[in-house]
C-alpha cells in the first residue's frame, strides 16, 4: 500500500483548501476508499480526514428535507421525517450493504463510491476508467453486473449506489463547497456518462466536497418505494433494482419518477417510461409499456442480457404495489 | 464412567477463540520477521523476460527482492504437493497469479507498495482457461495415487441398449475456490539447517514431508506449528509454493520471514474445485432398478499436472448397479491447480442425484422410493456386504420428520404469495479417510491430564472430543484435562481431510488414556500409603477425578494424590489403526422459487445421517448447519470467473465472489442421527463425518425447484436468471 498523508480537519475551508491540491482525496467513512487503496486501484498521495466537520445532520424544513454529507447512512435510514416524507431513502440505504457499513459510511461518500466491475478493482487488469486508454475487458469480458444503458465502447460498469438511485428518483440536489464557492447540482446533472472518458464520473472538481443533500418535498416522494433484486438475500449490489415515486389521482398518474440501478452506468432515470405512464391509468399493460420504453435502446452484453426482462418484470412488481 | 462421548459438549477452546486469546499462524510473534509479499504474474501463458526491482528496492523498509534468480534450487515434492512444479525456480509462466517475486521489507505496508512496484516484463500467449476454450480433446489422464480415472463393470454399453428406460443427461458446474476466513500464512525461521513454520495447515506432518523434501532436510530438521486454523475445506491441506517460498525466502534473507497471502492471491495459490461437465447415460427397469451407468466427466486440469480430484465416487458405487463405465476425463488449460475441497465427490454427486430424480420423474415413482429400490447392500466393487449401513434407517427418519409422505406427485402444484413451493431430497455420501495416527496421554503429579499429538483442529472441534474422549477414559472432569495438537514434535498423526480426523485418532487417544487410567490405577494399589493398596485393579472405578474401591467405597484416593506421591507424570502413548469407509445420510428440503423473478430460498431443511457414534452432537450438528449453508452456496450462488481472454479471475474477494449471508440460511433446520456405533471402526465406533452434509444439498434444491416449477436446471450454479 502506497504510503500517504493524513491531516484530519475541523474547518470547512481548512478541507477545501487542503484538498484542492493534485492527489488529494476527502475521506469520511472510509468504507470504499480504505479498499480501493489497499487494492491499489486508487493511491491518493494525501487524504483530509472530513469527519470532524459539522456536516452529520438530518432537517425536515418547509420546502424539504436537507442531509448532511457528513451524515451516516443508518441515521438517515432511521430518521422518522426521511421514513414518512421519501420512503425510498430509507428503502434503499436498508437495502444498502450490511449494518456494519451502513454505521460507517456517510452519505457523500455513498454517491461518490466507485464501481464495482471486477475489472476496475484489479489493479493487473487493463481499465479505461482506471487508467484511460488501458481498454475494457468487460465488454468482451464477464459482463453480468454491467450496464445495458449508457454505456459506451469505453466503459460499460454501472454505478453501485442505491441511494443515489433513490436520489435520482426524488430530484434531489447535490450541494457542493470548493475553491469556487458553493454549488448547488440537479442530481441529474451530477453523474457523467463514460463516453470516452470514463474515469470522469461527476461534475465535481478537485478539492470539491459535499456538504449536503437537499430533497424537495413533493406528494411523488411520499408514496415512494425501493425494490433491489440480487444474488443473494441481502450484504450485495444490485443485479437490478428499481426507485419509483408516484403521485396519484384516484388511479391515475399526475406525475412519476422512475430511477433504475444495476442496468445503466449513472443512476438511471427514465424520462421515457415516466412519459408513458403519465396522465394514464396504471395499469398492466401501461406499466408494460413503460418496461418496455425503458429498455428501447438497451443493449446487453454476453453474460448480462436477463437484465432487460429483469428490470421491467421490478418495474412491474413496484408500481403494482404503489397502486 | 461420566460419558462425555456422544453428549453436545460445547467447545473447549470456544472462549479462547472469540477472545482472541487462540493464537492463530499469523499471530505468533517471532521477533525480527521481515514481511513477504508476493509479486504474482499478470499473465497466464507464456515466460518471464525481465524483473526490474529498482523501484522497489527504492522504496523505504524494502530489504530485498527475491526472483528466480536468488532462490536455492527446490526438489518439486510429491503427494500432497499436488502442483507439479514450484514457482520462482525458471521463468515459465502456467497461470495467472503465479509467483515471480517475493519482496521483503520491515513493515507489511512497505512489502506491499515493494511488491506493487516491482516491474516485470513477460512473453504472453493467449490463455485457454475454461472448458470451451480448451486447445485440445479432452483425455483420459494417468491414475491418481493408484486409482484409476475409468472404471468398468459389467458390459454397460449392451445394457443401456437393452435398458427398458434411458435416460441421458448433461450437468456443469463452475469453478468454486475454499475461501478460507483464515488466509494461507506461513512464517518461517531457520536455526542453521533446521526450519520452524508457523502455518495454516491442515497436516502439519504432511507440510512437514513437503518442506523437508524440497529443501532435501530430514523430517527431524522441520518443525511446522499450526495450533488453531480458521478454516481450510481442503485448501490448505497439500502443500502449496507459498510456504515454500516463504521458507526459501528466509534462508536466503538470514531472517525470519512473514508472509500472508492476499484474499485475492488465494484465488491462484492453494488450489480449486474444477470447472466441471458431466455426460450421464442411465438405464434402468421399468420399476426404476438401474441397470446401466455410464458417465464421462471432464474436469478442469492444469498444463502442469493431470490430477482428477473430483472423483465419481457415488457413480461408482452408492447404489446397486451391475454395469457401469465411468471416465475421468480432462482437459489442460492455463489455470492454477485444482485441489480437493469439501466435498470432492459434491459436483459429480449433483448430476447422479439429479439424473435420479429426473428418473423418478420419467417413472411416476417417488424419488424416495426409486432410492429405495437401488439401496446397495453390497460394495458395488468387491461384492462385500456393506456392514453398519444404515441409510434406510435415515431415509425412514427424515422423510417422517419432513412430511415426506404429503408431497404432491406433481411440479407447480403449490404457490404460496408470490412464490411456488417445491420439496427435493438427495441421499449424501462422502468416503473418507482414516490415517495412522499415534497419541499420548500423560497425567501429571496436579492429577490433571495431557492429550498430545499431531493431529489439527480446523474448526470442527478436535480439541473439545479429544478432551471428552481423555475426560471418559479417565474419569477426569472436563476442565482437568487439556489436548496439544498442531505440532509436528507431537506424537504423529494424520492429515485433517476427508474427514479423517475423528476416525484417525479417537482410537489412539482413548486406548492411551485408557492406558495411563490403568497405569495410576496400577500405581495406587501398589503404593501402601493409598488406601487402595492391595485391592484388585479390576475393582477400582475412576470417576470426577477419584478412584474409587467399587465394593468398599470408603476405600478412595485421587489422582493428583496417587501421582503426585508417585512424583513423576505417567505417560502412555497409543497407537490404533482404523479403516476409512463411507459415510450415508439424506436431505430433504423445501425450496421457493419466486414467480417472477426466479429468485430462490431455500426454507426447510431435515436431515438424517449414518456417522456410526456421535461424539459429540453439537459440533456434528455443526458440520450439518455448515454444509447445508455451503451447499446452498454451491447450488445458488458461488462461483469463480476467469476472464476468457487475459485467464485473470474477475472476482477474487467475498464482494464478488458470493457466498450464503446469515439471511441465505434456512430458518429451520433440523439435523437427525442414526448414532449406533459401527462395528467396524476402531474409532469407539466413530466414522468420518465432516464433509458429509453438503453432498446431496445441491441436487436436493434443484430437485425442489423443478417440483415448484417444472424447470429442470443442470447447471449450477442457478441464478435467478436461469429462472426467468
Amino acid at each position: 500500500m502506497k504510503s500517504f498523508g493524513y491531516t484530519a480537519v475541523r474547518d470547512p475551508g481548512e478541507a477545501v483548501r487542503l484538498g484542492g491540491r493534485p492527489g488529494t482525496a476527502f475521506i469520511a467513512g472510509g468504507t470504499d476508499l480504505l479498499n480501493l487503496m489497499k487494492d491499489g486501484v486508487t493511491r491518493p498521495d494525501r487524504l483530509v480526514d472530513v469527519n470532524g466537520l459539522e456536516l452529520a445532520w438530518v432537517t425536515e424544513t418547509a420546502s424539504g428535507l436537507r442531509i448532511g454529507g457528513l451524515a451516516r447512512m443508518r441515521a438517515v435510514a432511521g430518521h422518522g421525517s426521511v421514513r414518512r416524507g421519501w420512503p425510498v431513502l430509507a428503502e434503499a440505504l436498508l437495502a444498502s450493504a450490511s449494518p456494519q457499513v451502513r454505521n460507517m459510511a456517510s452519505i457523500g461518500g455513498n454517491l461518490l463510491q466507485r464501481t464495482r466491475c471486477g475489472y476496475f478493482r484489479d489493479s493487473g487488469s487493463p481499465c479505461n476508467k482506471r487508467v484511460p486508454g488501458s481498454g475494457c475487458p468487460a465488454i468482451d469480458g464477464w459482463s453480468r453486473g454491467h450496464a445495458v444503458l449508457g454505456g459506451s465502447d469505453a466503459c460499460i460498469a454501472t454505478h453501485p449506489s442505491d441511494l443515489a438511485v433513490a436520489m435520482v428518483a426524488l430530484d434531489a440536489v447535490v450541494l457542493v463547497r470548493g475553491s469556487g464557492g458553493e454549488r448547488r447540482i440537479p442530481i441529474g446533472e451530477f453523474y457523467l456518462r463514460p463516453g470516452t472518458t470514463p474515469h470522469v464520473e461527476n461534475v465535481l472538481r478537485q478539492g470539491e466536497l459535499i456538504t449536503a443533500v437537499e430533497v424537495p418535498r413533493t406528494g411523488m416522494a411520499r408514496r415512494s418505494r425501493y425494490l433491489k433484486l440480487r444474488d443473494r438475500a441481502t450484504f450485495e449490489f444490485a443485479v437490478v433494482s428499481v426507485a419509483a415515486a408516484v403521485e396519484l389521482n384516484e388511479r391515475r398518474v399526475r406525475d412519476v419518477r422512475l430511477a433504475f440501478g444495476g442496468i445503466g452506468t449513472t443512476p438511471w432515470r427514465s424520462p421515457e417510461a415516466e412519459e408513458v405512464l403519465r396522465g394514464k391509468d396504471l395499469t398492466a399493460d401501461t406499466i408494460a409499456r413503460a418496461g418496455r420504453a425503458l429498455v428501447r435502446d438497451a443493449k446487453p452484453r454476453h453474460d448480462n442480457e436477463f437484465k432487460v426482462d429483469l428490470v421491467q418484470r421490478a418495474l412491474a412488481e413496484l408500481l403494482e404495489g404503489l397502486r | 464412567m461420566t460419558e462425555l462421548v456422544g453428549r453436545s459438549v460445547a467447545r473447549v477452546d470456544g472462549r479462547a477463540k472469540v477472545t482472541g486469546a487462540a493464537i492463530y499462524a499469523a499471530d505468533q510473534p517471532v521477533p525480527d520477521a521481515l514481511h513477504g509479499v508476493l509479486v504474482m504474474s499478470t499473465v497466464a501463458r507464456g515466460e518471464v523476460l525481465r524483473i526490474d526491482a529498482s523501484a522497489a528496492l527504492a522504496h523505504p523498509g524494502v530489504v530485498a527482492v527475491l526472483t528466480h534468480r536468488d532462490l536455492p534450487k527446490l526438489v518439486v515434492p510429491h503427494f500432497p504437493y499436488v502442483k507439479r512444479f514450484i514457482p520462482m525456480q525458471g521463468t515459465a509462466v502456467h497461470h495467472v497469479g503465479q509467483p515471480v517475486a517475493i519482496v521483503l521489507a520491515t513493515t507489511l505496508e512497505q512489502a506491499q507498495e515493494g511488491a506493487a512496484l516491482v516491474s516485470v516484463d513477460y512473453r504472453a500467449e493467449k490463455p485457454s482457461v475454461v472448458i470451451d476454450d480448451a486447445r485440445e480433446p479432452a483425455f483420459l489422464p494417468q491414475p491418481f495415487r493408484d486409482r484409476p480415472n475409468e472404471i468398468r463393470r459389467g458390459d454397460a454399453a449392451s445394457a443401456l441398449r437393452e435398458a427398458p428406460v434411458r435416460l441421458e443427461a448433461r450437468y456443469s458446474s463452475a469453478t468454486r475456490h475454499h475461501n478460507p476466513i483464515e488466509p494461507h500464512t506461513t512464517t518461517a525461521r531457520w536455526d542453521g539447517d533446521r526450519v520452524t513454520l508457523f502455518e495454516s495447515a491442515q497436516g502439519v506432518l504432511v507440510t512437514r514431508t513437503v518442506v523437508a523434501t524440497a529443501f532435501g532436510l530430514p523430517p527431524e530438521s522441520v518443525r511446522v506449528v499450526a495450533p488453531y486454523l480458521g478454516g481450510g475445506f481442503g485448501a490448505k491441506g497439500p502443500g502449496w509454493p507459498h510456504t515454500l517460498l516463504t521458507a526459501a525466502a528466509a534462508r536466503v534473507a538470514r531472517r525470519p520471514v512473514r508472509l500472508v497471502l492476499s484474499r485475492a492471491q488465494m484465488y491462484t495459490s492453494a488450489g480449486h474445485r474444477a470447472e466441471y461437465r458431466q455426460h450421464l447415460r442411465i438405464g434402468a427397469t421399468r420399476e426404476g432398478r438401474l441397470t446401466a451407468i455410464a458417465e464421462t466427466s471432464t474436469a478442469q486440469l492444469t498444463a502442469t499436472e493431470d490430477s482428477v480430484f473430483n472423483r465419481s465416487d457415488s457413480t461408482i458405487g452408492l447404489y446397486t448397479c451391475p454395469n457401469l463405465h465411468v471416465r475421468h476425463e480432462g482437459v489442460r488449460l492455463d489455470v492454477a491447480s485444482s485441489s480437493y475441497m469439501r466435498s470432492p465427490e459434491t459436483t459429480s454427486h449433483f448430476g447422479l442425484e439429479t439424473a435420479l430424480d429426473e428418473l423418478s420423474w420419467q417413472l411416476s415413482i417417488d424419488p424416495l422410493e426409486l432410492r429405495r429400490r437401488n439401496h446397495a447392500e453390497f460394495n458395488q466393487e468387491t461384492g462385500e456386504r456393506l456392514t453398519s449401513k444404515r441409510l434406510l434407517e435415515c431415509y425412514a427418519m427424515a422423510a417422517e420428520r419432513f412430511g415426506w409422505a404429503r408431497r404432491q406427485p406433481r411440479t407447480g402444484a403449490t404457490k404460496d404469495g408470490d412464490e411456488y413451493v417445491g420439496w427435493g431430497m438427495a441421499t449424501e455420501t462422502h468416503t473418507f479417510a482414516a490415517m495412522p495416527s499415534t497419541a499420548s496421554v500423560t497425567v501429571g503429579v496436579d492429577g490433571k491430564a495431557l492429550a498430545q499429538l499431531a493431529t489439527q483442529d480446523i474448526g470442527t472441534g478436535t480439541y473439545t472430543v479429544v478432551t471428552q474422549i481423555v475426560a471418559d477414559a479417565l474419569g477426569l472432569p472436563l476442565r482437568d484435562v487439556q489436548a496439544q495438537i498442531g505440532d509436528s514434535a507431537l506424537p504423529p498423526a494424520g492429515l485433517s481431510a476427508a474427514s479423517a480426523t475423528i476416525p484417525s485418532i479417537s482410537g489412539s487417544v482413548d486406548q492411551a488414556a485408557r492406558a495411563a487410567r490403568d497405569a495410576v490405577v496400577a500405581l495406587a494399589v501398589a503404593d501402601r500409603h493409598s488406601p487402595l493398596f492391595g485391592a484388585a485393579p479390576a475393582e477400582i472405578e475412576t470417576r470426577d477425578g477419584r478412584l474409587v474401591h467399587l465394593r468398599d467405597r470408603h476405600r478412595h484416593d485421587t489422582y493428583r494424590a496417587v501421582v503426585g506421591r508417585a512424583g513423576e507424570p505417567v505417560r502412555r502413548t497409543a497407537t490404533v489403526l482404523n479403516q476409512g469407509g463411507h459415510t450415508y445420510g439424506v436431505v430433504f428440503l423445501e425450496a421457493r422459487v419466486h414467480a417472477r423473478f426466479g429468485s430462490v430460498r431455500v426454507t426447510r431443511v431435515v436431515t438424517a445421517h449414518d456417522l456410526g457414534r456421535v461424539m459429540n452432537r453439537r459440533t456434528a450438528r455443526g458440520q450439518v448447519l455448515g454444509g447445508v449453508t455451503w451447499g446452498i452456496g454451491h447450488a445458488l450462488m458461488e462461483h469463480t470467473v476467469f476472464d476468457r481472454n487475459t485467464g485473470r479471475v474477475v472476482n477474487p474477494n467475498l464482494s464478488t465472489y458470493l457466498v450464503p449471508v446469515n439471511a441465505d440460511a434456512p430458518p429451520e433446520v433440523e439435523t437427525l442421527f442414526v448414532d449406533k456405533p459401527d462395528p467396524a471402526s476402531t474409532a469407539m465406533g466413530a466414522r468420518g463425518f465432516g464433509e458429509t452434509p453438503i453432498t446431496g444439498v445441491p441436487a436436493a434444491i434443484g430437485n425442489a425447484i423443478y417440483h415448484a416449477t417444472g424447470r429442470r436446471l443442470r447447471d449450477l450454479p442457478i441464478t435467478q436468471d436461469k429462472l426467468l
